[in-house]
């Protein structure tokens, strides 16, 4: 229940931040910061959806976390780790040839290691892991 | 792996949410078992196995045992 709360708290805190960052005025017709917070809102779905899930089994009185869901966080960090070093190869390779500055490059490497631990999360529970 | 997970528990009338409460999992994980997307660890194998009375080779089976008999 702890995890479920944090996770929540968390996604309100990212939330707010965002509004704020919407409010102040940064966001609006700036392409980049546009696709930056969206990626951002899909990232907070992501994880109120866990969370809700994990409410729902502590509902049920099921354990919040069992064996299965380790074993696929386990295998989507590790999926996502192999892949996220070939997207910061591919970073570095562009880095030259783009006019985008160093702090943006990173930001968004961060963002799409979040991105493409969510694909392998998806890939993991689509495809179960038969092989494990 | 195989396994007969969802005949013995239309056998035995018990539903998804009622084993995994029995063996201390969520019902997702008997879902993905029965999909035979999850392979369990030993210790689930062996409570799965002991919830329905069962020596655990009856109700997991490997891929060259499928219509064997067990213990054949």
């Amino acid at each position: 229940m702890k995890k479920t709360i944090v996770t929540f708290v968390i996604s309100a805190l990212i939330v707010a931040s965002l509004a704020l960052w919407a409010l102040k005025g940064q966001i609006a017709g700036n392409t980049q910061e546009i696709v930056m917070a969206g990626i951002v809102l899909v990232l907070v779905g992501f994880a109120v959806t866990l969370g809700v899930s994990r409410l729902r089994s502590h509902l049920r009185r099921e354990p919040g976390e069992d064996e299965l869901s380790r074993m696929v966080m386990i295998r989507a960090s590790s999926l996502a780790y192999y892949v996220s070093i070939y997207m910061w190869l591919f970073v570095m390779y562009i880095s030259d040839k783009t006019t985008l500055a160093a702090h943006s490059l990173v930001g968004a490497g961060i963002l799409g290691m979040a991105v493409i631990f969510l694909f392998c999360w998806l890939g993991v529970k689509i495809f179960g892991m038969k092989n494990a | 792996m195989h396994n007969r997970i969802k005949q013995l528990r239309a056998k035995q009338d018990l539903s998804q949410l009622e084993l995994a409460q029995h063996v201390g999992v969520r019902r997702e994980t008997i879902v993905f078992l029965e999909k035979g997307k999850y392979n369990p660890s030993l210790r689930l194998a062996h409570d799965i196995a002991k919830c329905f009375r069962l020596p655990i080779e009856e109700v997991f089976l490997f891929d060259g045992e499928v219509g064997e008999k067990p213990g054949e």
